[in-house]
């Protein structure tokens, strides 16, 4: 029922509502946010870009939003809808076709080729959105073709996250959340995979919320706020 | 759904408890088949027993009455059955029907007609027509006919022709010519009597009694009795089963007797029923066991898995995919046993009906649908519990 409830929703309005994480409760007093504590929408198909420095939340933000970490005060609203009132089959219908995701840790299977890693997103849908080919496609565009048959964890860390962003690229999206996606790649490799980033969402009219250090121009941004 | 379970498979090890797995499944197979041969072991004796190859009526009738006993002696009135002890009788769940035995509140002498020096008292019974095993269009009277039917216990004439005719030089005379020999029947009481022609129209295996119908006894019970309804002495019950030991111990438990031979079988079936009983229950028990070690090694291998599986559910897995992962790599393996089980039995059963055929008493060479009812059902209880039991630790873990 919630595969088909949600399959028909062409949009996905995320909000938040005074949103503060419990562990950063009181340096939050301290400082302003454009985020924490606020009133914040993200309308659908935004780039959005949150810049912040080390220990601010960026990746606790990241989780609330994926709904993996629940250590907070005010609410994330998806659709109008508390992320607590999505059940588990819900929830992972959401995963497999609305929000997709860059772990800042990547998270790998290990025991699995770093293809197979992408397929296991791939073909979590009975009805893959993608095509193999396409994922050749993307393995080429970020030169990672060669290391497709190796063991997950015989991959260097750059190699690991340019097989995320594939991963998180293989599947219907509405939003695409990002944790520092170029941490461990040259500016060149950055580059590549921002282009291709950048391009899957516009295929999907997707949006994307980018936490990072620092400033950059890799995308053109619509929003960028500070954490 | 497939290329995403042959991924599952190298993140989804099932081979951790694999000791486990192969206790689980020889525990399942071997209570299967015990439970499997408990019923259909109690099938077989139900077919030996009741079976239309083995039996050629389906109901049985039993006449009950008190055992007499010494303390008894000279009060009639102890012997005799009340409407509450029949009413109970009735109610029996092996009882399908129970009828009085009637007797005559008159004198009645039989003398045989002509020269034969034949003369002797003796007395009448009756049952309801439904009761009794002779049937007969001269089974019929109505008040004013002066033919009374009747219709005599086989083991009358057998005692006669065997016992006295041989012992005293008379000829032995066959059934056809008992019945072509009319009887004059004399019924009184005090002054008042009456003669009427006895016919004997039939020889009953069922009931050992001088039967009349019963209009007959009525109208003379009504004519020459006291005038109140005398207590019946015997009963006569209809029974599927007269090997029931419920019917039994119904029987010891009331001081009732009847003819022993009828439920020489009961025994039999007891011991039959308590052998069968204890193979059930143990193999109930080991299904238990089978069951848990299930459990056991269910939760083990989501335990070790506990990560990926977390991992999993964060990349959107829904709970429901891993369950069916799960359930299709336990299922196949319940399915091969219950198989296995089932053909083990078949084999028992075809060669137990090979046996028994030897000695002339036929089974089915096949295990019988109760059998197969009870493979399906265990397979189907294994099944959800094991559901239940994935469901629980994949929620733990989602």
């Amino acid at each position: 029922m919630a595969l088909v409830h949600f399959r028909f929703i062409e949009y996905m309005l995320i909000q938040l509502q005074r949103l503060i994480p419990l562990p950063l409760r009181e340096k939050l007093e301290q400082r302003d946010s454009d985020i924490w504590n606020k009133d914040v929408q993200f309308p659908p198909g935004q780039f959005v870009k949150i810049k912040a420095p080390s220990g601010t939340g960026k990746t606790t933000l990241i989780h609330y939003l994926y709904h993996v970490r629940f250590d907070y005060t005010g609410k994330v609203l998806v659709n109008g809808r508390s992320w607590q009132d999505y059940d588990k089959e819900a929830l992972a219908a959401m995963r497999q076709q609305q929000v997709s995701i860059i772990f800042q840790d990547l998270r790998l299977f290990e025991q699995l080729t770093a293809l197979e890693n992408i397929e296991l997103k791939r073909v979590m849908l009975p009805q893959p959105y993608c095509t193999r080919e396409k994922v050749e496609e993307m393995a080429a565009k970020l030169q990672v073709s060669h290391v497709l048959r190796q063991s997950g964890r015989t991959l260097s860390y750059g190699e690991r996250q340019r097989i995320a962003i594939i991963r998180a690229l293989v599947q219907p999206f509405k939003w695409l959340l990002m944790d520092e996606p170029f941490s461990h790649l040259d500016e060149e490799n950055a580059q590549r995979a921002a282009a291709l980033i950048a391009a899957e969402c516009r295929a999907r009219q997707a949006g994307f919320i980018l936490t990072d250090l620092d400033s950059d121009a890799r995308f053109p941004y619509d929003v960028q706020m500070n954490l | 759904m497939f290329p995403f379970f042959t991924l599952l498979k190298k993140i989804i090890q099932t081979g951790v408890g694999k000791a486990r797995l192969l206790m689980a499944t020889t525990g399942l197979g071997i209570a299967m088949v015990l439970l499997l041969i408990a019923i259909q072991a109690h099938t077989n004796f139900s077919q030996l027993l009741y079976g239309r190859q083995n039996q050629n009526e389906s109901a049985d009738f039993l006449v009950i009455n008190k055992k007499i006993t010494n303390a008894m002696m000279g009060q009639p009135e102890k012997s005799v059955f009340t409407p509450e002890e029949m009413e109970k009788i009735r109610q029996q769940p092996f009882v399908e029907a129970a009828g009085f035995i009637s007797s005559s509140q008159f004198k009645v002498t039989a003398a045989a007609p002509g020269d034969l020096q034949f003369y002797t008292d003796m007395f009448f019974e009756s049952v309801p027509d439904s009761f009794i095993d002779v049937k007969n269009d001269e089974w019929q009277w109505e008040e004013g006919a002066r033919n009374i039917p009747i219709i005599l216990p086989n083991d009358f004439l057998n005692l006669y022709n065997f016992g006295f005719a041989l012992s005293q030089n008379l000829p032995q005379v066959s059934q056809e010519t008992v019945k072509n020999l009319p009887v004059k029947i004399t019924i009184s009481k005090g002054l008042l009597s009456e003669q009427f022609t006895g016919r004997i129209v039939g020889f009953s295996d069922r009931i050992s009694s001088f039967l009349v119908p019963a209009t007959f006894m009525e109208w003379a019970n009504r004519r020459f009795g006291s005038g109140t309804a005398a207590a019946p002495s015997r009963v006569v019950i209809k029974t599927r089963d007269p090997a029931n030991p419920a019917l039994v111990s119904f029987l010891e438990e009331n001081g009732y007797s009847t003819n022993q031979d009828k439920v020489k079988y009961s025994k039999t079936k007891l011991i039959v029923q308590t052998i069968v009983s204890v193979i059930g229950f143990f193999g109930v028990v080991l299904l238990l066991f089978a069951l848990l070690v299930f459990s056991m090694f269910i939760q083990l291998v989501i335990a070790s898995c506990k990560k990926e599986i977390q991992l999993l559910i964060m990349l959107g897995t829904g709970p429901g995919q891993l369950r069916r992962y799960l359930m299709r790599q336990f299922a196949p393996l319940y399915l091969v046993t219950g198989i296995v089980a089932l053909l083990l039995v078949a084999l028992l059963q075809w060669q137990a009906a090979r046996l028994l055929t030897a000695h002339s008493m036929y089974v089915s060479a096949w295990p019988g649908s109760g059998t197969l009812a009870a493979a399906i059902l265990v397979l189907l209880l294994v099944y959800a519990v094991n559901l239940r039991s994935v469901r629980k630790y994949i929620a733990q873990h989602s």
